[in-house]
């Protein structure tokens, strides 16, 4: 039996089907094999943590009744709110035609749709039941429930993203507009929704309220413009496909889309900072001041602030520090930074116990450590995700169509170039022809 | 070309058949599904499939009005008289099969201990199910002179607005139509999303290992005001043992219920009215800071 796909035919045969994975990796250089070993070592650590966190009880996960959402749901809300960034960011080209970032799009789409997978694999194993949910949500839905919500707004967003993907792969000019602009209101709904699930619960005043919403649009921005950051620099220095005066010019645009969310995400964690610390509303302040002087401090400050959201911003607004790897470096930074942030918001939240004992031993907050399970399952993820990517960069053309020309004639730049070497660009375009035809 | 061509003209057709065939190859696959999601919590465990705490159909009393639309439970927790001996944190382990595990209780007690200068010291060793150490007092409060001490006895709220049944992304909590807040033990997902949605912390995720309430390891639990016992005339196991009487539990449609007394000849205040949550369980003797 086989199957065509994209115009190559593969046999489904385990025989067959590893045979042309050993000869595809003995073809892949040096550097790829080790950094595909690297990943895949990740993904068989993970897969310790899914296979112990799959029964149904308690003991593999950290989770306590009064800290019941550890850093899997802190996983969980990185994976999927990247996702909708990365779409946020190519609908700055695909969809409101801002030239500068419309390489970025099939990039973009792929490492939302491996985000999205990973979220959803991350979730999963958070789930003491995830195949009743897949039963519940259909058979007994609760349009209550934001939760619910959320569910069925990324299992749509899922569907969009293929059906955006299949555009963009068979070249379906209308298929591939469609799914972008789907995926830009999938992208803004889907992240504010996951937010009004924090948002909505009047038992946790840290998280209430409809700030979290708009905080977590804001920090999608921020997660998908750094990650794409970080790639685009790589598809310029690795000099990977597509790669042309195009893919060099994403990166100090996504440089300046990065710095503007810094400052708007500083901007709301300080006033959200200092309206929590302001009087003793209780819940409030004893979570706030345990994210900014007590236990969670260290990770608040130093990555999450300092790391996370100032170095960033001070390397991309000073002109000084701004070199070529100004961008990836900031980047980076702020991608880990949004990682810890997402840890700190959801314990955080749960740190002031809504009773005061309720039997467990620490008071008046509530203590949570990670297990091995969940570091592995969260690790695990990270690997996947990357070697997930790294296979699409290697075997699938990621180089957006329009770039692919410019990449091809290096003297066109943009439509200002054209005009403003309109006259000598004719001419020289004229003399071959002239030449052609005289050969003729 | 050709090959492709001729490999495509080979291909079947997309048919009604070929659709219907399709159709019922999922089928067994989506049944294989539902069974193992059932069978799965059974797997080690004692395989008791579907208890809850409902009574056999039949067997509710008839309230004032008859059937359970008769009845309206309410609870009443006097402060004033509980001493923090832990009796009601033992029968209801005992009678709901509740872990024995001290994080997880359906009902705990608490010492408050307010100090002069208006601070206040809380505890619960184990939930209270061993009482309180003679001769101590909070942690924190040693050694400072004490306006107030007291104990508070906690449980779910059964509130009338429900943080956690509206939360629920399968509608596996719900509110029956005498007031009591269940839990449906086949339906639930073990998302925990109603754990952090309710303000009195009365829930928990039942762990594997050990006594569980349903023999259904991984989903959310609850005090239930004992439904099987009340459904059947009788009280709840911790009003049944309190030695103090300082846990009612009763039906307001009966005027001459201990519950509907408290609350027409006391002060009765609940925890925390300014979430909307409207719980049923009213305590008297309150000092004004209590969460």
């Amino acid at each position: 039996m086989s199957v065509t796909i994209a115009h190559q035919t593969i046999r489904i045969d385990p025989r067959a089907a590893w045979g042309a994975t050993k000869s595809e990796l003995a073809r892949q250089p040096r550097r790829v094999r080790w950094w595909l070993a690297f990943l895949g070592l990740l993904v068989l650590f993970g897969a310790y943590g899914d296979i112990a966190s799959i029964a149904p009880g308690d003991e593999a996960l950290g989770t306590t009744p009064t800290v019941e959402w550890g850093i899997l749901i802190a996983a969980y809300v990185f994976f999927v709110v990247t996702t909708s960034g990365l779409c946020l960011v190519s609908s700055l080209g695909q969809v409101f035609g801002i030239e500068q970032f419309r390489p970025v799009a099939r990039r973009a789409v792929v490492l939302a749709l491996v985000f999205l997978l990973a979220g959803f694999l991350v979730i999963a194993l958070d789930l003491h039941y995830p195949i009743r949910l897949l039963f519940g949500v259909v058979l007994s839905p609760s349009p209550f429930s934001a939760m619910w919500w959320m569910g069925t707004l990324y299992a749509v967003y899922l569907a969009i993203l293929l059906l955006e993907l299949r555009g963009m792969f068979t070249g379906s000019e209308r298929l591939a507009r469609a799914g972008s602009t789907l995926a830009l209101g999938a992208a803004i709904v889907a992240p504010s929704t996951l937010g009004a699930v924090f948002g909505v619960l009047v038992a946790r005043p840290f998280w209430h309220g409809s700030v979290v919403p708009a905080y977590f649009l804001l920090t999608a921005l921020l997660s998908g413009t750094a990650l794409l950051g970080i790639v685009f620099f790589l598809v310029n220095r690795l000099e990977l496909r597509g790669h042309g005066p195009a893919t060099e010019r994403v990166v100090p645009a996504l440089g300046t889309l990065l710095a503007l969310v810094l400052a708007g995400t500083l901007f709301l964690t300080a006033w959200q900072t200092i309206i929590g610390l302001y009087g003793g509303v209780p819940g409030l302040s004893e979570a706030t001041q345990a994210l900014v002087v007590g236990p969670l401090a260290l990770r608040f400050w130093i990555v999450r602030v300092l790391l996370g959201l100032l170095v960033p911003l001070v390397i991309l607004v000073l002109p000084r520090p701004r070199t070529a790897l100004g961008v990836p470096v900031a980047s980076c930074l702020a991608f880990v930074g949004i990682f810890a942030d997402r840890i700190g918001f959801v314990e955080a939240g749960q740190v002031a116990p809504g009773s005061a004992a309720s039997g467990v031993v620490s008071h008046p907050l509530a203590e949570y450590a990670p297990t091995l399970v969940e570091v592995s399952i969260v690790v695990g993820a990270l690997g996947l995700v990357g070697l997930l990517y790294t296979l699409a960069e290697r075997f699938l053309d990621l180089a957006e169509p329009a770039s692919r020309d410019h990449a091809e004639r290096p003297g066109r730049g943009g439509a200002t170039d054209e005009s403003r070497a309109g006259a000598t660009g004719h001419a020289g375009a004229k003399v071959p022809a002239h030449e052609g035809a005289g050969v003729l | 070309m050709s090959g492709q061509d001729g490999r495509h003209a080979g291909a079947m057709p997309v048919t009604r058949r070929r659709l219907l065939r399709l159709g019922l190859a999922i089928l067994p696959g989506l049944l294989g599904a539902k069974l193992l999601s059932r069978w799965m919590p059974g797997l080690g465990e004692d395989a008791a499939l579907g208890t809850s705490d409902l009574p056999p159909a039949g067997a509710l009393p008839p309230g004032p009005q008859g059937g359970p639309a008769g009845h309206d439970w309410a609870f009443v927790c006097d402060t004033t008289r509980c001493v923090g001996c832990g009796l009601c944190v033992e029968a209801c382990k005992l009678e709901n099969h509740v872990p024995l595990d001290p994080e997880y209780n359906r009902t705990w007690v608490e010492r408050h201990v307010v100090t002069d200068d208006g601070s206040v010291f809380i505890d619960s060793p184990e939930g209270g199910i061993h009482g309180f150490p003679a001769r101590s007092t909070a942690p924190g409060a040693t050694g400072r002179a004490v306006r107030q001490s007291f104990f508070v006895p906690r449980l779910c709220m059964h509130c009338e607005n429900p943080p956690c049944v509206v939360v629920c992304p399968v509608s596996a909590t719900y509110r029956t139509e005498d007031g009591v807040v269940l839990v449906d033990a086949d339906r639930c997902i073990g998302c925990g999303y109603c754990l952090v949605a309710c303000p009195y912390g009365g829930r928990y995720l039942v762990p594997s290992g050990g006594q569980t309430p349903a023999g259904t390891p991984g989903v959310a639990d609850k005090c239930t005001w004992c439904y099987h016992r009340i459904s059947r005339g009788q009280s709840p196991a911790c009003v049944e043992v309190c030695p103090m009487g300082a846990r009612a539990f009763g039906d307001l449609n009966d005027p001459e219920s201990r519950v509907s007394i408290a609350l027409q000849e006391q002060r009765t205040q609940v925890l925390r009215p300014a979430l909307g949550t409207k719980p049923r369980v009213y305590y008297l003797g309150l000092e004004a800071e209590v969460e």
